[in-house]
């Protein structure tokens, strides 16, 4: 006897959304991006509260730092400077910097942080984007390092606005392109496989 | 919203945003200083902060202090164009969403630009408040108590790294974000976080 089959449902799931009446649901459900921001604005203060918290500062916090002086000591030995490193200063006889938070790219990998698990999304495209865009937002702050150093070296003058305008700016611009990024390749499935649903 | 359009219209609207900010800057910085001495003069009685351009470098403030003697009542000085800077990024977000008309990009701009203002009064407010609850040593400690130098202190390192930081990108995500993902908007409704 030929089995039966099985009829797909006739309402695809987002009909079924469409026909549930606007007002049953609460006003975050129908507006995902107010849901979004709430949730993005908690995960922000609260991470900021946790690594503003003394006891995470210096025993997380400080070291990381002190982390980030020593690479990009070491990468501007690379290109040829002679400089030495102590704790999170840098210096070498025509300038010096001192990392401290603020500079080392912890407020970028907090807001990308907050906005990738805000985000609907599954939580493999979740670890995905924090690993890569972690990564990413480091390297960009490495070489916003060297390169305030050198500014700081041999262009002084232009020094106190490459250290805010310029280059914190960089720094979010690439946080938040990052995050653009990772929304549409990785959490949201591609528009092909969601017709063909 | 093609995403391919909208990051190469971001990178190509960085700069010029750059160069109009560049040049508002010190009519802008001038607004702000008097606006946010308005601000603090709301929160005290009686009034006695006044808050000047440094003309020595026209990116800083002066603030003063009208009840101190005349030799200590410069007291402190701050950037006023690190309050700001981030309005580049705002602009440049703002104006790189394809697939709209420039009246809804320029008017979602403008309200986020009213939002950004009456962001940079306040980061005036908690930075003048910070300064005198923690930066004048025995006359801090006598006249703040540990509540109140925490909360200016908290406060103005708050708003003035991580919430300056995050709000461009916070009010693009409240006027664009459901232009970026329409059908995410819809499984929303079905799908937690």
């Amino acid at each position: 006897m030929p089995k039966k089959r099985r009829r797909p449902p006739k309402t695809p799931r987002s009909a079924e959304l469409v026909a549930e009446p606007a007002a049953a649901r609460p006003p975050w459900h129908r507006r995902p991006e107010v849901r979004f921001l709430a949730v993005f604005l908690v995960l922000l203060a609260a991470g900021f509260a946790l690594v503003t918290w003394n006891p995470v500062n210096d025993r997380v916090i400080e070291p990381f730092t002190a982390g980030i002086a020593v690479v990009s000591g070491a990468a501007l030995e690379l290109i040829g400077e002679d400089v030495e490193m102590r704790g999170t200063v840098i210096r070498n006889p025509r300038f010096a910097v001192n990392i401290r938070n603020g500079c080392n790219g912890v407020e970028a990998m907090l807001i990308f942080l907050a906005a990738v698990l805000a985000f609907p999304a599954s939580w493999p495209a979740r670890g995905v984007g924090l690993a890569l865009g972690i990564v990413a937002i480091q390297a960009v702050n490495l070489v916003r390092v060297v390169a305030l150093f050198l500014t700081g070296a041999y262009m002084p003058d232009l020094f106190d606005a490459s250290h805010t305008v310029v280059w914190q700016s960089v720094v979010i611009l690439a946080a938040v392109l990052l995050w653009i990024l990772w929304a549409d390749r990785f959490a949201v499935p591609r528009r092909a496989a969601a017709d063909a649903a | 919203m093609h995403v391919r359009r909208f990051l190469r219209n971001l990178l190509l609207a960085v700069l010029p945003v750059y160069a109009v900010w560049a040049l508002a800057t010190p009519l802008y910085d001038r607004v702000l200083v008097a606006g946010g001495q308005a601000v603090v003069r709301l929160a005290e009685s009686p009034n006695v902060t006044r808050l000047l351009p440094a003309y020595q470098d026209p990116h800083y403030a002066w603030i003063d202090r009208l009840d101190f003697p005349p030799a200590r009542r410069r007291v402190h000085s701050f950037r006023v164009t690190d309050l700001h800077f981030h309005l580049v990024l705002l602009g440049a977000l703002f104006l790189a969403v394809p697939g709209i008309s420039w009246r809804e990009r320029l008017g979602a701009l403008g309200w986020a630009l009213l939002a950004a203002f009456g962001f940079h009064l306040l980061l005036v407010l908690f930075w003048v408040k910070f300064v005198y609850a923690t930066q004048l040593g025995a006359w801090s400690a006598e006249h703040y108590g540990a509540f109140a130098r925490n909360f200016w202190g908290l406060g103005k390192h708050l708003l003035d790294l991580p919430v300056k930081l995050a709000l461009p990108f916070a009010l693009w995500a409240a006027f664009h974000l459901r232009r970026l993902l329409p059908r995410r908007a819809e499984e929303g409704a079905t799908r937690p976080a």
